[in-house]
């Protein structure tokens, strides 16, 4: 009887015990989860999960780009954004006839409506109707009269006639701030922007309008956009996909099993320990109180197919051996003795895998990574408890025709067509070792430089299918407006340390040139402004700030012009407007060089050719001169289209602006203290690669080209938060797969006992992320965020099939003694397992390529394919290796310990050290450079510590001791 | 009775607000008015005390995050009817009609000397004009409505000039102890954006102290309130109040100080000649 491990001797004799503990404790998760959802509602189980959709929170809410954008957007009230267009391509004048714009004014009416518990959100959040840009929410400015300028909303009610409509739309075009955002320069379509209180709104906003626009009939189309909407409704469509895959993943491993196994009976516990895995996982994460996200919505969808995994090696045993005994206790023992360490090693390398995504700085995909290696240990356990206990309820009766019959001819066990072609495989690989490691070496070739091509790039609507109607709505609006993916460039003054004195006496300085100055005026300003020169210089030793300084100036000078009388006290006059004067110089934004700087960013970024249309302060201030100073000829109108000469010039321009029906529109742009100004960027295209791009060419202009006066540049807006995530994501997990990489590494080590094997078992898996990420690349698939975690997932995954293979190919080798013999027999039951799981898993996946997500469609292809180029890497590649180095992987007469080896050591010694400073680089932030030096001290340190141990007399060989475990 | 003529939000013109504390037409039937004699009243004290009058405006904006900008303007008022004409003539509803409006900006600096000009006429949209010294431009303005902000404030050119009487429909809501409480309902609701709006006035003075605007969805979301009465010259002047903007969560104090009745401003400093010529002497 061989040795098998307590537990699951445990299992087996009180098999009844531990199917109840399992079937409680099922239960008490279950319930735990349910349990807060369930009561404040009855039963409405599904809604009080909470579930984050918002790709902001791929970052830390701490995270310095989202504080920024979060403040942003609270200093200029600026909102994340519906957008609805509205297209009519038939007619001749498009959407600007009488009917179309009747209906673009009930929309923008119906819009104003969509507060509160009309769309079930509490008072006062939804649409912001101040904010509402729609041709009946906004203002138009042109020439009236000779020495006339009209004001009047663009349009206060729908037109009545053809011409009337025409007359809009000559309007609105002439407002570069409306063309190309409110309405499209052919003039077919418009487009209304709804702001939100808050984006999670939009679901439900575009809902409600849909359900309105079904009442219209006409040949308008309507599309809803916007990356509020795509993100929302990405939610909504997670859900039901999750509804979909996962059972569907189910049913898939379910057929598959059967036909490989015949027995419903035998296939029933896999199913069972899969679906509990994902019970225990998911309860766990609704406990913890972690959202459900776009990742951890893929946790069960993970766990089923890698729980199985170790059920279908058992099974694949069972069914080789059970006829031998018929008996199921002795059969499910000796299984488990084969299988118990590989399995062990297996779950702990995928474990491994996924709980390294925890080194990257994405919360979302740490809690993934986290949860789907806690659902794998929970799936091991269930594996060598439950497993061998279920076995025993199964009444012999059952298994009367279960497994594989011997034949009678011959002693040779029937395995069908897929155990010949792994047999000829087997053969192959011994033959045609040479050859075999020549093509890997020309494949790795290749993926290399398939790999130099990865193109990173992600973009949340791309989320979509193309033919789903959000990215249809993208591409029509994109195509004629310009463009519906919002990015802000902010530019803000420097900030400098006040100086008072410094600065009282320039304001001094001014001060009495000021009143020579106006001499002639008032004979008494120069006397005024000495005595206000003087007070200043007191003032500045006093005042902590600038705001300060006038604050106090202000109030001295409102009192003494008070008290003045006659001449006097208009020179006081001159005096306080004078204060006002100097306190409004640091109003960079009203500076005519400022704006025109900001001007010139514009044109760079339009000359990249993503940016649709931007909007600035400026261009307020150009179209505001163009029509006070013009008339109607278009010479001077064009003329005059720019930013005036002074700052007063300016000023006026902007207080007019005031004058209108959105006086707030104002403050998106600038703050009123006029130091903090945005540049609105409307990009055509949401690929973090455009939006990068974009970055760069403002990057590169300023540097070039320094402003007029000192200016801080930083972006934010949605679109440029996906770029800032994907840096992350990218660094990230690249920083995760290296600390998976020698976390598995040293398992390997440990496992085998050499370092050498360690290396061989890293090689499929290895060769598999090459070939994988190599044709990414080729192809030209966007790095994105569902390739980029598959990086770190593959690698526990495809270890697996090379664990099985090594450690029962070792065992195999010990009893046969050299690997000529020892091939076939690898290539016999051990090369099926792995077969049948290649199999299963990858088609346990396929089910996600139905989905209307892209992400989920590239998980499933990239999992199937990965998994069955590390299956075929290992088949081909491992026993070809092994082939080649046999006389170095099987040195008889070796002790088992780790430290005895002094290469093992060393080598596991000097990734410890690499591990350690990934994870010390990760999280408490240390810098590279020091962890260099002190990993130069570990590494020797640890090696004379090898040297010695290996040295002990323990170490001394005991030649037999392997084989004696065999026998 | 003032055929036509704002009543409405007594803004800066509340200043002028001049009042029956003396005994004028009012009070001899207090306490069974009709709906027309109280909004008749109301539109006086809000729009035509004196004959004349000047105020220096000190605005503050304040934004929903709390930043303030301010204004600084003097507003001087021409009665038209009979200019020049004794203050006990100015007392009877009959004497409300065309006025005229100057207003000069002090600050913020960058804007100073900016002037408006505003000619308000009964039977058709009032004359406006603008004066911007650093463009060095006069320009007549033309507006479909006049509920537009001014200067960016969250007070309305109609709160300051005042809205015609028969744009409304008047009803008397309700009576308090002090005040009679008026709805006001537009008789083309398309050309405003508000369903209807309330009014709080003082039984005694006539002053308004609360009007409250209803969106199209019943809800309010701007509000008017009169924070300080003073008499001056014997007529109640507010002094001090303050326009709401709910949705915006923004709000405008205005302070009026230096305010003056019976002036005897000159008719010819309410021309467009004299925006670029402003008439300092008035102005301080």
């Amino acid at each position: 009887m061989p040795e098998t491990h307590w537990i699951v001797h445990r299992s087996v004799d009180r098999y009844k015990t531990v199917t109840l503990v399992t079937a409680l404790l099922t239960l008490l998760v279950a319930f735990l989860a349910g349990l807060p959802s369930i009561w404040p509602h009855g039963f409405k189980w599904l809604h009080p999960i909470s579930v984050d959709t918002d790709p902001e929170n791929m970052l830390s809410k701490e995270e310095a780009v989202r504080v920024f954008h979060d403040k942003m957007k609270k200093i200029l009230s600026l909102h994340d954004m519906v957008v609805l267009g509205v297209v009519n391509e038939e007619d001749k004048d498009g959407v600007f006839n009488p009917d179309s714009l009747k209906k673009i004014y009930e929309l923008t009416e119906f819009a104003k409506t969509l507060t509160g518990k009309t769309i079930g959100a509490g008072e006062g959040e939804g649409v912001v109707e101040v904010d509402l840009i729609a041709p009946s929410t906004v203002d138009s400015i042109e020439p009236g009269a000779p020495g006339v300028v009209k004001f009047e909303w663009l349009m206060s009610s729908p037109p009545r006639t053809a011409q009337e409509a025409e007359e809009i739309r000559r309007k609105a075009q002439r407002i570069p701030f409306l063309n190309g955002t409110l309405v499209s320069e052919d003039g077919k379509a418009i487009a209304i922007y709804l702001p939100l209180t808050r984006k999670s709104l939009s679901y439900q906003v575009s809902s409600r309008l849909q359900e309105k626009i079904a009442t219209f009939k006409g040949p308008e189309k309507y599309y809803i956009t916007g990356l509020p909407v795509a993100e929302d409704t990405f939610g909504v469509e997670m859900f039901i996909q999750m509804a979909i895959s996962a059972p569907l993943a189910m049913v898939v491993i379910f057929l598959l099993m059967l036909a490989f196994f015949r027995k419903i009976i035998v296939i029933i516990p896999p199913l069972v320990v899969a679906m509990i895995s994902v019970i225990f996982t998911m309860g766990s994460l609704i406990i913890a109180g972690f959202p459900i996200h776009i990742m951890s919505s893929m946790i069960p969808i993970f766990i089923m197919p890698i729980a199985v995994l170790d059920s279908i090696h058992i099974i694949s045993e069972f069914f080789e051996l059970y006829q031998e005994t018929k008996d199921s206790r002795s059969t499910i023992l000796k299984v488990m003795d084969a299988l118990f360490v590989p399995m062990l090693y297996t779950s702990l390398t995928s474990a491994a895998g996924f709980a390294s995504l925890a080194l990257t700085p994405i919360p979302p995909v740490q809690i993934f990574g986290i949860f789907v290696a806690i659902g794998i240990m929970v799936a091991w356990a269930l594996t060598v408890t439950f497993i061998p206990a279920f076995v025993m309820f199964i009444p012999p009766k059952r298994l009367e025709t279960f497994g594989a019959r011997r034949k009678a001819a011959s002693d040779e066990i029937d395995t069908g067509r897929m155990g010949r072609i792994l047999h000829a495989l087997g053969e192959a690989t011994y033959r045609q070792a040479k050859p075999i490691i020549a093509l890997t070496l020309v494949i790795l070739v290749i993926a290399g430089y398939g790999i130099s091509k990865i193109r990173i790039n992600d973009n949340p609507t791309k989320w979509f299918e193309k033919s789903h109607p959000i990215r249809v709505a993208d591409r029509v609006l994109n195509e004629h407006f310009g463009g519906t993916y919002m990015a802000y460039l902010a530019l803000s003054a420097e900030k400098k340390a006040f100086d008072g004195k410094a600065f009282a006496a320039d304001f001094a300085r001014e001060a009495k040139k000021k009143g020579e100055a106006l001499k002639e005026e008032l004979a008494s300003a120069p006397a005024v402004f000495s005595e206000l020169a003087r007070f200043a210089a007191k003032e500045g030793d006093a005042a902590r700030s600038r705001g300060d300084f006038f604050k106090g100036l202000d109030q001295w000078v409102k009192q003494r012009s008070e008290k003045a009388q006659g001449e006097e006290s208009f020179a006081w006059d001159e005096a306080g407007l004078f204060v006002d004067e100097q306190k409004q110089l640091n109003q960079i934004f009203k500076d005519p060089r400022v704006l025109r700087y900001q001007e010139k960013l514009q044109e760079v970024m339009q000359q990249t050719g993503i940016v649709g249309k931007s909007n600035s302060l400026g261009d307020i201030v150009k179209t505001v001169h163009r029509d006070l100073v013009s008339g109607h000829d278009p010479v001077q109108q064009a003329k005059n289209f720019r930013i005036p000469d002074n700052r007063r010039m300016v000023a006026e321009c902007l207080m007019q602006f005031q004058n209108g029906h959105r006086p707030g529109d104002l403050w998106h742009f600038v703050t009123p203290d006029y130091r903090i100004s945005s540049i609105w960027v409307q990009l055509r295209s949401g690929d973090n690669k455009d939006m990068a791009k974009v970055v760069d060419a403002v990057d590169r202009y300023m540097a070039a080209h320094p402003p007029p006066v000192p200016l801080r540049h930083q972006w934010f807006g949605l679109t440029y938060i996906n770029v800032i995530w994907q840096d992350k994501m990218v660094s990230g997990m690249l920083q995760a797969f290296l600390g998976s990489f020698l976390v598995v590494f040293l398992l390997m080590t440990i496992l085998f006992r050499s370092a050498l094997w360690g290396f061989l078992s890293m090689i499929p898996l290895t060769v598999t992320i090459a070939m994988i990420y190599g044709a990414v690349g080729l192809i030209g698939k966007d790095y994105d965020m569902p390739v980029a975690v598959l990086s770190s997932l593959t690698l526990g995954l495809a270890v697996d099939f090379a664990i099985h293979f090594l450690a029962r190919g070792r065992k195999m080798y010990a009893e046969i003694g050299n690997w000529k013999d020892t091939s076939p027999a690898v290539f016999g039951e051990p090369a099926r397992a792995i077969t049948r799981n290649i199999i299963v898993i990858a088609a346990g996946f396929l089910p996600l390529l139905l989905a209307p997500l892209v992400p989920y469609q590239t998980v499933g292809i990239l999992l199937a394919t990965i998994l069955l180029v590390s299956g075929v890497s290992t088949l081909l590649l491992l026993p070809a290796l092994i082939r080649m180095l046999e006389g170095r992987l099987f040195v008889t007469g070796e002790r088992t310990g780790i430290t005895c080896n002094p290469v093992t050591c060393i080598v596991s010694a000097v990734a410890l050290v690499a591990l350690v400073a990934v994870n010390l680089h990760q999280y408490a932030e240390v810098a590279w450079t020091r962890l260099t030096w002190m990993s130069l001290v570990a590494v020797p340190i640890l090696s004379l510590i090898c040297w010695i141990s290996s040295r002990r007399n323990k170490c001394k060989p005991l030649p037999t001791q392997q084989e004696e475990d065999h026998v | 009775m003032c055929n036509i003529s704002g009543k409405a939000l007594p803004v800066l013109s509340v200043m002028f607000a001049g009042l029956l504390v003396f005994g004028g037409v009012v009070p001899a039937h207090a306490g069974n008015l009709s709906v027309d004699e109280i909004v008749n009243h109301t539109n006086r004290v809000s729009y035509y005390q004196g004959t004349d009058g000047r105020a220096q405006v000190s605005m503050t904006i304040v934004d929903k995050q709390g930043r303030e900008r301010d204004r600084k303007l003097t507003i001087l008022r021409l009665d038209l009817p009979k200019p020049g004409a004794a203050p006990d003539e100015a007392k009877s509803d009959e004497y409300c009609g065309e006025q005229q409006f100057y207003v000069y900006f002090h600050r913020p600096a960058d804007v100073n000397k900016m002037a408006f000009l505003v000619h308000k006429h009964l039977d058709r949209d009032d004359d406006r004009w603008l004066y911007l010294p650093a463009l060095d431009l006069v320009k007549r303005i033309a507006a479909t409505d006049k509920r537009t902000s001014f200067v960016g404030s969250d007070f309305f050119y109609e709160d300051i000039s005042g809205r015609h009487l028969d744009e409304d429909v008047h009803e008397l809501m309700k009576t308090t102890e002090n005040y009679y409480v008026l709805k006001n309902t537009p008789k083309d609701p398309k050309s405003v954006e508000f369903s209807y709006y309330t009014m709080w006035i003082h039984r005694k003075t006539f002053v308004v102290v609360k009007s409250e605007y209803f969106d199209k969805q019943g809800k309010k979301y701007r509000e008017y309130t009169a924070k300080d009465v003073k008499t001056i010259q014997g007529y109640p002047t507010v002094v001090k109040a303050t326009m709401a903007d709910l949705r915006t969560g923004g709000h405008t104090d205005v302070e009026y100080t230096g305010v003056a009745y019976n002036l005897g401003l000159p008719a010819s400093i309410f021309s467009e000649r004299f925006l670029r010529r402003p008439p300092y002497k008035y102005l301080k």
